[in-house]
């Protein structure tokens, strides 16, 4: 098992290596000053040689570079182009934000879908899974931008019912703390903290509800189709033989073999989340990374550009590194395996 | 498993109950929330030139010395109780307000209440550049180098601590117009000097004091800006208790969340939607004379535009009614001088530049070009305020020269080039227009259309005339205002019969707010005012009971 998590690492390294790299080229590879790509600070700015010399620009290219990591894990990250803000301070409350929106979406997903897509399995070819099935395909092939139109539409302007911008409603004046709203609501000694915390569920319900679609009918259709693939294994077809109840063979057999094939595909279900996450994010006003890294291609922002891509990059590195561990620790065959021995 | 499911289905009801009953509100609030399009650059109106910047921060933070009220068309006192001039119109003297509170937050505490040493220090920012603030957060003041206040004003002094006294280089009747602008307004001098001390100069354009109806209270960039009401102002205090601008560049978006209850108030609703919001009930769209104009200026150094028969047969051979109608989609009134009609010293002259094409044509043979000639129209590359599609409006003119037998052609470039172009004096003639930063008709005038604005690039017909700039210099050495009037009226029929410019439009304002807002005015000339408006959560609740 150890082996197997070193191994796991070296491969996030080396990957985080070749995207670290890869972040410090765009610097030159962008048009303009590398120095101002990088740090934010511009030629006419008195810190300027300062900074040059700090990101070792009088140095080699392997001095820069190295300069470059000190930043990125001192967490200087330098300043925006636009503005002048911090890149990190940014960061820090943009991230849990986004971060709330995603969790909750993949949590909700993870909640619901492999339930349902087991209940289209056992009802094979039944009403039930023709329904669930159906459903999960119009899921599918709907585009999440339409599908928020559609629900902004309905739930917010015809019925009234759900807010459509933010987080929460500002004369709350909930303090702003850690970024994710739930938390700051919890952690602030405000009035009226109850009514708060009712009106920010509202204002997620319908981001969160659209943007667990994307992973959720992702799910349903791959629990389902591993539920009847191992349905027809012949140790199941045993299993009823012995004269196990179906509800036991069900529980035993069907859900933990079917899952094994399901959980690889969780990540790649986390890098669609954090894809759509930021379209979401935009439609909904919900101050996270999306609407700050698409604000930042529009306005050619270099710095940010350069630090919230490899910071998305390393988030689903890090959730993919993650779901593999666990995989190989949850499912002893698969670490056989790896570590190829019996 | 599947009693996993039943109970999340049993649950379903229980995330409805979240939104049966619509958004919920903090309990008894009435604090209003204003949709704004974008961040506000800097919480220091000296220092900006956006009208969205503006909109947000003078009229609620911070008070100026008079006010100017655009329903009356005169001046208020503000912070200046009482003011006197000088016979020889050099000196003006004001008289201060006593007991006005400046804010009191978390980061600084008033020990003293507003007098003259504030003045001195708000102005003496922008007016000496050995001021220790005159170089924070970039020391540049557009509207003042732009009015040339600080080339006119020689000296400022405090003989009083409640009386403040302003020298002139020379007499300048538009002086209290600018004052009253909303750029001219009042900083606390003991804060700039806590911050000085601290080290911590740049904030005090970042976390304002003053003495408006409003104090900050925290801004998140791209999210929203909070103000807490003041409630020592010396008008009383405020009618909400906060209000907050939501900062949304969409206005697709912003009409959408003033549906939903998202925003109370949005500005510039989509010009489509206008008719739309008029009708229902629960909407309430005002709309107000945007102080500009958009004009058509001549090239009067090129051939053949140095002819006057020439402009003024070209103003004869378009139908600005049918531009109005199609540019502006009827958001805009008809320009009968360069002055809007909600100036005091507006002229109208609708027969000066009426649609005649048969007296165009005369007028061209008698200029001696029967046959017509060719032409460039230079479009702006950018939608502005006074008119939001240059280049249709160059098209339809194309075609209404085609009529009299003029070629045109339609010239863009990107923005940046054509201004360079256009101070380079290239064209034959453009669309532009000019937005005024302050009440004062002479606004209208000496930035744009004197000798000294050809100078300084503003003046885009390059017109010199030395009778129209006899006429509004006199006009402004005045402070009677019966004869500034006629001066001024002798301008605009001057220009009538030169036409270096053939005025086209002044646009309309819209702003919309739902019906629960109270007390909301129409925007004006100096921006929005809060300090009266509050949102009736109340008349909101029996709406949904009917």
């Amino acid at each position: 098992m150890i082996s197997i998590v070193l191994r796991q690492l070296g491969v996030f390294l080396i990957t985080f290596f070749i995207l670290s790299v890869l972040a410090f080229s765009l610097a030159y590879l962008f048009p303009g000053d590398p120095i101002s790509n990088t740090s934010g600070v511009l030629m006419n700015h008195p810190h300027y040689e300062a900074v040059a010399q700090a990101r070792g620009f009088d140095q080699g290219l392997l001095g820069q570079y190295l300069a470059y990591m000190q930043h990125l894990f001192q967490l200087n990250w330098g300043v925006s182009l636009q503005d002048g803000a911090s890149i990190w301070h940014e960061f820090k409350v943009r991230f849990p934000a986004s971060l709330e929106l995603s969790v909750l979406a993949m949590g909700l997903a993870l909640l619901i879908g492999p339930p349902l897509g087991i209940l289209a399995a056992i009802h094979y070819n039944k009403p039930i899974d023709q329904v669930i099935s159906f459903l999960s395909i119009s899921g599918y092939s709907i585009p999440v931008f339409w599908f928020a139109q559609l629900s902004i539409l309905f739930f917010a302007v015809l019925l009234g019912w759900l807010p459509i911008a933010g987080q929460v409603n500002p004369l709350f004046d909930v303090p702003l703390a850690t970024g994710s709203v739930l938390l700051d609501i919890a952690i602030s000694d405000m009035p009226y903290r109850g009514t708060a915390l009712l009106n920010a569920l509202q204002h997620m319900l319908l981001p969160v509800v659209i943007l667990a679609t994307v992973p959720l009918v992702l799910l349903i259709r791959l629990t389902r189709n591993a539920c009847i693939e191992v349905q027809r294994m012949s140790f199941v077809q045993g299993a009823y033989a012995r004269g196990l109840s179906s509800f036991s063979v069900l529980q035993k057999h069907i859900i933990p073999n079917a899952m094994q094939r399901v959980t690889p595909s969780v990540s790649t279900a986390f890098s669609l989340l954090m894809t759509n996450t930021l379209i979401i994010e935009i439609i909904f006003s919900w101050p996270g990374l999306g609407q700050w890294f698409v604000r930042s291609i529009y306005e050619r922002d270099y710095p940010v550009i350069q630090t919230a891509l490899l910071l998305l990059t390393v988030l689903i590195l890090f959730v993919n590194m993650m779901t593999n561990i666990y995989y190989v620790w949850r499912y002893p065959r698969v670490r056989r395996e790896l570590n190829a021995t019996r | 498993m599947i009693t996993k499911v039943k109970r999340f289905f049993a649950s379903a009801p229980l995330l409805l109950t979240l939104s049966a009953c619509g958004p919920a509100l903090p309990p008894n609030t009435n604090g209003v929330l204003y949709c704004s399009e974008g961040n506000p650059e800097s919480f220091n109106p000296q220092m900006v030139t956006s009208a969205t910047t503006l909109d947000m921060t003078s009229l609620q933070l911070y008070d100026t010395l008079v006010e100017y009220d655009a329903a009356k068309g005169s001046l208020q006192p503000g912070l200046a109780t009482d003011w006197q001039i000088s016979d020889d119109g050099h000196t003006y003297e004001f008289t201060l307000r006593e007991n006005v509170a400046f804010h009191h937050t978390d980061y600084f505490t008033p020990s003293r209440p507003f007098n003259a040493e504030d003045v001195l220090f708000s102005f003496q920012r922008w007016l000496d550049p050995e001021h220790p603030y005159h170089s924070v957060s970039g020391g540049r003041y557009p509207f003042f180098r732009a009015t040339r206040l600080d080339q006119l004003i020689a000296s400022i002094s405090a003989p009083r601590p409640n009386v403040v006294r302003i020298q002139l280089h020379q007499p300048d009747s538009s002086l209290m117009s600018t004052l009253s602008s909303s750029f001219a307004v009042i900083l606390s001098a003991e804060y700039g000097q806590q911050l000085l001390d601290k080290g911590l100069a740049p904030h005090i354009d970042q976390r304002p004091i003053g003495t408006g109806p409003f104090k900050f209270r925290h801004f998140r960039p791209d999210v929203s800006v909070y103000y807490q009401a003041h409630q020592e102002h010396w008008r009383g205090a405020p009618a909400s208790d906060s209000l907050v601008f939501r900062i949304t560049p969409s206005n697709h978006k912003r009409m959408l969340m003033l549906l939903t209850g998202d925003c109370d108030i949005s500005p510039y609703p989509p010009a489509r939607d206008i008719a739309w919001l008029q009708q229902r009930d629960d909407m309430n769209v005002q709309q107000s004379l945007s102080p500009n104009t958009a004009f058509w200026a001549f090239n009067t150094e090129v051939p053949p535009f140095d002819n006057p028969l020439v402009r003024k047969a070209l103003s004869h051979a378009i139908d600005r009614d049918a531009l109005i109608h199609s540019v502006y989609h009827d958001h805009a009134v008809r320009a009968d001088s360069i002055l809007p009609h909600t100036s005091w010293a507006q002229l109208a002259l609708p027969d000066a530049y009426q649609y005649d094409p048969e007296k165009a044509r005369a007028l061209l043979a008698e200029a001696g070009y029967a046959d017509g000639f060719s032409m460039d129209i230079w479009a702006l590359p950018v939608q502005r305020s006074y008119n939001p599609n240059p280049r249709l409006m160059a098209e339809q003119i194309q075609s209404y020269l085609a009529q009299i037998g003029v070629t045109a052609n339609i010239v863009s470039y990107e923005w940046r080039s054509f201004r360079r172009l256009l101070a380079q004096g290239k064209h034959d003639s453009v669309l532009i227009g000019w937005s005024a930063d302050h009440s004062d008709p002479d606004n209208f005038f000496r930035p744009i259309l004197t000798c000294a604005a050809k100078r300084s690039i503003n003046n885009r017909a390059l017109w010199c005339n030395a009778e129209f700039d006899a006429l509004v210099t006199a006009a402004i050495r005045t402070t009677d205002i019966s004869k500034r009037q006629l001066l001024y009226e002798r301008a605009q029929k001057l220009l009538a019969e030169q036409v270096p410019i053939v005025p086209l439009a002044h646009s309309i304002r819209y702003q919309v707010s739902r019906r629960t807002v109270r007390n909301m005015l129409p925007p004006s000339l100096s921006g929005i005012r809060f300090h009266a408006v509050y949102s009736d959560h109340g008349l909101m609740e029996e709406a949904a009971h009917d």
